[in-house]
Parts: C-alpha cells; structure tokens; sequence
C-alpha cells in the first residue's frame, strides 16, 4: 500500500465517472441466447435473502440442460456482443457489460480495494471467523486485531465440510470485512481488507476526505 | 523441527470396538460383488479406489476428541518425518470431548460409534463437496443392511429413524504445520448400542439398539459401516476420474452416482422445512425443498415462489401443512 494517496486524482476519477462497469462472462460452455438489449435497466437479485432473481441477462444452453444467469448488480446494459446471440461460446467469453451507478457507500469501498490488502475467497463457500478471531473482535473490535501470515483466520463452510482459512498476506489489522456468516462468498470475491497498523489513519483520512468532498458536491 | 516420536497408532486390546483392515477388506470385496451399479461402472476401478479406507484402524478406549487426535497425529508425523496413512481411522469407545457442528454438544458414551477416517486430501474441489455426502450415505446403507429399514438421510448428512437422529457427521479440514498438507478429517458419531441420552437430546436422538430392539455387535456393524464408507468414496474417486476423461458422471441422466445413491435414501425431496446455516440458533427461513442441485446443494422454493440454492447450512423439517 502506498504511503501517500493522491485524493485529488482518486476523486477526480470517481467524480467524472461515477459508474462501476461489471463485465458478464459465459459460466460454462453451450449455446447463448441474450435475454437482454443495449440500454435496458436491469436489477440485482432482491428480498430478504436475496431470493428474487436478478433480471435475466442470457440463457445459456449445454447438453439439453438450459440455465438462466440473472444480474447481480443494477444499472444499465451498456455494450452487448450481439454477434454472439445464439452461438455456441466457450467458458469465460465475455458476453456484455452493465454501467453500474456508485452510491457514496461503494464509492469508498472501492477506494478502499485499492489501498487495502484484500483477502480473496479461496472457495465459493460460505465463511466465519475461526473462534479465537471472533473472540478478540468481540472484545476489542475488528480494527484491534492483527493478523499475521499463518493464523487461522477463518472457516470456510460448504456442505457440511468446514475448513480453516490460513491468513496469507502482509501482517495487518482486520479494516474492513465484505463477508456475512451465512451469505455465500462466490470465490475469488474479497473476504478481508487488511491494513499495516500504522497506516490505519491514512485509511481513516481517505474515508473523511471521501465523505467530505461526496457531500459537498453532491 | 522436534523429533518426537508420533502418537503410537494400533489397536488397544481393551476397546469394545475393535474392526481390523482385514476385516474391512473383506467385507468390501464381498459388498462390492454383490453390489448393484450402473453400466459403464468399473467395479474393480471402485474397489481399488476405496481399498484404503481403514487400511489402518487405531481403536481406543477413550480419547476427548478422535478429530483432535487425528490432527495431533498429523502433526506429529509430519514433525518426524512421516506420514500418516490414508484412509486411517481412529475409533474410540468414549469421547468426552465430542461435539457436532458449531460447537454444539456430542454425547458419545460407552455403546456407540465414534471416530473420523483421516483423508489426504487429493481430490478436486468440485469433488470435497460430495465427501459429506458418501459419509452419510455409507452410514444408512450400513444401517439399513442391518435392519434399519426406516433409517432415511436428511440434507446433508444427518440418519433418522421416525424423526430421531440416529447419527452425524463432520468434515474438517486440517493442514499440517511441516508441509502444509491437506486433510479432510471425517468424523462420524453413530447411535448403536447407548440407549441414554441427556435430556435435552432424549426427545430428538434415538440408538439401533433401540430401533431394532437388539444389542448389535459393535465391532461387526463398525467393520460394515467402514465397508461401506471405503465402497462409497471409491464411488467419490471413480466419479472424479470419469469426469477428468470427459467421460460424464455414471448415475441417472448423467448425475454424479453419490448424488443418485443420497437421492435414493433420503426423503428431504419435498419436505416443508425451515432451512438456516445454524438452523438451531439462527433460523432464517421456511421453505419447500424442490431438489438437490448437480453439486448437492440444497434448492429451495420460497413461499413467494422464489427459488433458493444453498450450498451449505442446515434444514429441520416442519409438520406437514405448517404456514
């Protein structure tokens, strides 16, 4: 992480272009049929526990066996690769992509992705802290643990199989968590943010730098 | 890097349950002639695949926890130098230390099976999700083979005879400190011949003995139970290879044949159930269950006509007709 953080530059970029935009991959191989246009709105998945789907991006067609993959964020379609509508694609082949409008919230989050160390999923599974993390962040909060290169971190639970999660990574204190017990944690996503001690106040000064130009501007 | 000694494995002549790997082996080979698979299988490629399931079997008279054992004996083999079978199992007549998932309480006195088979873990990761799944399913067909007819799984892996639980399980992983190896520690607690249970679990657990209202011998319905575990996880192995050839999974309509073989011994399909990822301490909502996705995980279909998938948690199941 670096010492010194341009925040001009960072908000700059936010500010001039205040969209995530999500990328949409195949999930597997087989046949795609689009189920969306360019410039559609589209929805996340919605409900208590994220039950209603998203609305329906592609169905895509393997061995008789036809699936539809429904959005995950909101926003607008803004490219779609049409030449691909009803050919067979391979895994991984990107498909369209969505302009996702950034609330103040995301808007942090992503900074902070890019000063922190994240701690990526290493499966998708559903994770919690290993017991004695928990216990020291029960009693002293999330950002009063350090976790060094080897602890045990974290549980990852998937069919009944619990597996521990080694820490890998600089030396640090636990910033921010993006996971909830009980929520799947698609792999790859981050389940930690974690910083070096001393640079928790240039962590604190992005926040409040963030917030303090958001509100002001908008 | 010590060089103590690991914890001396084997059997200890006083434990009531005492099953040998010859025995273990027998009994597969005889299950595995007799057994009925679908075509395309390759019996011999199962059995050779399952062999090392209680290759070795360190039966004790007591230990606190045979998870905890187990890892104390990775670790100190691997600190020694050595290695520790695939495929051990470790067997205690009492446990006082056992627990099931969440830290919950295990009651394991004198009469009962418990222990956990020590797997390195060489499979793939779409595969670990099916080794709960072979635990379970081993567990009833050793139940029903012995005349527990009624015992049926309940997602993902617990045994019931007329709503009591009969049995458990737990995966852990464990890596060992020398070399990082992997393991997955499966752990199995199985009602047999105790009749007492505390009194919070006197109205949900139920024993064999009690269901078939006979003492079983121990030893025989354990070396049967491994039988089948070993039979069940050469399925796991033979599954995994069919599908790095290409080749398709060998159950109905393609399925992966540990997720036919729980399809047919269950009767979590259809069942109105209030699911939660601790469903005793936490339950997060009611649901009918629609099926088991091609990894095993649960699908569930919502009062509102939404469909859940979960990969992972727990069910109960709810009277017939509950809101």
């Amino acid at each position: 992480m670096a010492n010194e953080v341009d925040f001009d530059e960072l908000l700059g970029k936010y500010k001039s272009d205040p969209f995530d935009y999500v990328d949409i991959y195949s999930v597997h191989t087989g046949r795609v049929l689009f189920k969306t246009v360019e410039g559609q709105e589209v929805a996340a998945a919605s409900g208590e526990w994220l039950q209603i789907p998203g609305t329906a991006l592609y169905e895509i067609n393997r061995e008789r066996n036809p699936r539809i993959v429904t959005s995950h964020t909101n926003g607008i379609v803004a490219a779609i690769n049409t030449e691909l509508d009803g050919q067979f694609v391979e895994a991984g082949v990107k498909l369209m992509t969505i302009k996702h409008p950034l609330k103040k919230k995301e808007i942090i989050e992503n900074i902070l992705k890019e000063v922190l160390s994240l701690f990526p999923a290493p499966e998708s599974a559903k994770y919690f802290f290993a017991m004695d993390i928990q216990s020291r962040i029960d009693k002293k909060g999330a950002r009063a643990v350090t976790i060094e290169p080897g602890d045990e971190i974290l549980t990852m639970s998937l069919m009944k199989r619990d597996t521990p999660v080694y820490y890998k990574g600089e030396r640090g204190v636990i910033h921010s968590v993006y996971f909830k017990p009980g929520i799947s944690v698609a792999q790859g996503e981050p389940l930690l943010g974690v910083c070096a001690p001393e640079k928790l106040s240039l962590i604190q000064k992005i926040i409040t730098r963030v917030k303090a130009d958001w509100d002001h501007d908008h | 890097m010590t060089t103590d000694p690991p914890p001396a494995a084997g059997n200890h002549g006083a434990a009531d349950n005492r099953p040998t790997p010859a025995a273990v082996l027998q009994r597969l080979r005889s299950d595995s002639a007799a057994a009925e698979i679908p075509d395309g299988c390759d019996r011999t490629a199962i059995l050779r695949y399952g062999e090392y399931v209680g290759s070795v079997i360190e039966s004790r008279v007591a230990l606190p926890r045979a998870m905890d054992h187990a890892r104390t004996l990775l670790a100190a083999s691997a600190r020694a130098g050595r290695s520790v079978a695939s495929g051990t199992v470790i067997l205690a007549d009492t446990m006082d230390r056992s627990k099931g998932r969440f830290s919950r309480s295990w009651h394991a006195p004198r009469g009962g099976v418990w222990g956990c088979m020590i797997e390195a873990q060489t499979l793939l990761p779409q595969s670990r999700s099916f080794i709960p799944l072979a635990a379970g399913v081993a567990c009833c067909e050793a139940v029903r083979e012995i005349g527990g007819t009624r015992s049926i799984l309940r997602w993902v892996n617990d045994i019931l005879v007329d709503g009591r639980k009969l049995a458990g399980f737990l995966v852990e992983g464990y890596t060992e400190p020398v070399h990082s190896e992997e393991f997955a520690l499966v752990g199995f607690g199985i009602n047999v011949n105790n009749v007492i249970f505390p009194d919070e679990l006197a109205e949900s657990a139920t024993s064999l003995c009690q269901v078939l209202a006979r003492t079983i011998d121990l030893t025989e319905f354990t070396t049967n139970f491994l039988a089948r575990l070993a039979w069940n996880f050469g399925i796991l192995h033979h599954e995994e290879a069919r599908g790095l050839r290409e080749e398709g999974f060998s159950g109905d309509q393609g399925r992966h044949l540990l997720l036919d073989r729980w399809l047919n011994l269950s009767d979590t399909i259809g069942k109105h159930v209030v699911y939660g990822f601790d469903v005793i301490n936490d339950p997060q909502y009611q649901a009918e269950v629609s099926g088991l996705d091609a990894g095993g995980a649960i699908i569930l279909r919502l009062a509102d006509g939404s469909v859940k998938t979960e990969n992972c948690g727990e069910v109960r199941y709810l009277p017939a007709g509950a809101p």
